[in-house]
């Protein structure tokens, strides 16, 4: 860009690449808005099934302190119930790595419990525990801890075999093993298992609240739907949406710095 | 150091096939042994063995006067693999410095194994940022950092163009001059092997056996004229007529 003061002949794509990003912010939001505004003009339905875009947005400003309460519900069940969910998945994953045979014993009650329809799981867990965090929080781990066990599975089969042998003829433990060579091998799968399991993580948590709770921003979406507050379900819809695509970004943000993979020679 | 290394009726059984008829070995300390032949004839497999990476069906094999088994634990082996056993988030250095923490011994003093490596200037490079020749260097200077008593080398330098692999085989054989290694080198090139051996052990497949242990009596480190030492014709001769008069055939 140095080049622009010389002479006036100089080509300069800097205008177009300054304009690239702020398009790729608003593009998204432009097009979004018309849909939204389609639907209203042609669908005809009444404002408290498809509310106006300012009308939503005035809402999540008029509302801010009582969705902000439940907001955080929402957050501490998604967080604690991830923190379990990874503890179970790593711990398993380790568990069926240290001990083999615990892999049979143990691998098809996941597998049987993923499958289960989470709806069944929340009515269960409501029936034995009630309304409590404990409830939401069960539901958000045994939803994200399977990703997060076959990521780490998968990861700590990862490491170069050649590295293993290196690591064997040193006469190393398997402890040193493992934490010098296994561990870091399958932590960008295991990292990766976090952006699937940190942004599935609020989703659960929103639908157990819808089904059984009296707080967090899934309770709010099913008392709004009670009182024709379309605008406030939409309100937390647009928040839960952005909460999940900011938990994501970060996720993979943070993977991307800690990720060897990505890194070429940087100082020790 | 380095050790005497003692390969007594050592064969290897896959179920019903044969991988390795038994054989037996006699390698002095310090000595350069190279084990040629083509896929399939064993070689990798008793490398393995004597690394106490792979047991035998039948035999036993001692390093010094202790067994394979517990030369390993007692850190007494450094295996060198054709893909680089080199951690791919440390730098050069910190590589090196790792086999001594994981050994527990303290043996070459890293920046000057480095430094007499060629590796100086790239010590705090990791692999990504290091070519394929400089990289081998670094696999290789981890594999001895803690100054093992045997060099156990899997076809080393394979993976390098021609030009690459000549250079740093004449580089390796100057090397150990200054720290000398027993060495048992697993390749599939003739000419490296006669360059840089003291016997070539020649296998064939199917099942992978001991054909000949070919001699070449000369002093090392051997410069590039020595490919035109009658020594080394002979050896190489020798080789390509119980390779292709064998294994190509089959």
């Amino acid at each position: 860009m140095s080049g622009e003061t010389l002479t006036g002949l100089v080509v300069r794509p800097a205008p177009r690449l300054r304009l690239a990003p702020v398009l790729r912010v608003l593009a998204p939001i432009a097009s979004i808005l018309a849909l939204w505004y389609l639907a209203i003009w042609f669908s005809g339905l009444p404002a408290f099934v498809i509310p106006r875009p300012e009308r939503v947005v005035a809402t999540l400003i008029e509302d801010r302190s009582f969705i902000t309460v439940h907001l955080i519900a929402t957050l501490e069940a998604a967080g604690l119930g991830l923190t379990f969910a990874n503890l179970a998945g790593i711990g398993l994953a380790v568990l069926f790595d240290v001990l083999p045979w615990s892999r049979p014993a143990l691998l098809p009650a996941a597998i049987t419990l993923r499958n289960m329809p989470y709806v069944a799981l929340v009515t269960v867990l409501m029936l034995a525990f009630g309304d409590t965090l404990g409830s939401k929080v069960t539901v958000v781990a045994l939803a994200g801890f399977f990703p997060v066990l076959v990521n780490t599975m998968e990861g700590l089969r990862a490491a170069d075999p050649v590295m293993l042998d290196r690591m064997r003829i040193l006469n190393a433990s398997w402890a040193r093993t493992f934490w010098s060579v296994r561990l870091p091998y399958a932590f960008p799968h295991i990292l990766s298992a976090q952006e699937i399991a940190a942004s599935g993580a609020i989703i659960v948590a929103i639908s157990a609240e819808w089904m059984i709770s009296s707080t967090g921003l899934g309770y709010i979406i099913n008392r709004a739907m009670q009182t024709y507050r379309g605008d406030q379900v939409y309100a937390v819809a647009l928040l839960a949406t952005f909460l999940s695509f900011l938990i994501y970004t970060l996720v993979h943000q943070i993977g991307r710095r800690l990720d060897w993979r990505a890194r070429g020679s940087d100082r020790v | 150091m380095a050790a005497a290394i003692s390969i007594r009726g050592i064969s290897r059984r896959f179920g019903d096939h044969l991988a390795l008829c038994p054989v037996d070995l006699e390698i002095a300390s310090g000595a350069f042994v190279a084990f040629i032949g083509p896929s399939g004839c064993g070689k990798t497999t008793l490398l393995r063995i004597v690394a106490d990476l792979e047991a035998p069906s039948t035999g036993t094999v001692m390093i010094g006067a202790d067994t394979a088994a517990d030369a390993r634990r007692q850190r007494k082996l450094g295996l060198v693999s054709q893909r680089p056993a080199v951690l791919p988030w440390m730098s050069a250095e910190a590589d090196v410095r790792f086999t001594q923490r994981v050994a527990g011994r303290a043996g070459f003093r890293p920046l000057d194994l480095l430094r007499d490596f060629g590796l100086a200037p790239h010590a705090h490079k990791r692999p990504a940022a290091l070519s394929g020749g400089m990289l081998q260097r670094v696999n290789i200077a981890s594999a001895i950092a803690h100054d093992p008593e045997v060099l156990l080398m899997d076809e080393p330098f394979s993976a390098l163009d021609e030009m690459k692999r000549e250079e740093l085989g004449a580089w390796f054989a100057a090397e150990l001059a200054s720290r000398p290694k027993t060495v048992l080198f697993v390749t599939h090139h003739i000419d490296e092997a006669a360059l840089l051996a003291d016997r070539l052990v020649v296998f064939s497949p199917g099942p992978g056996r001991v054909m000949e242990v070919i001699e070449v009596a000369a002093p090392r480190p051997r410069g590039a004229d020595f490919r035109q030492d009658p020594r080394f014709l002979a050896a190489t001769a020798r080789a390509r007529a119980l390779l292709f008069g064998h294994g190509l055939a089959a």
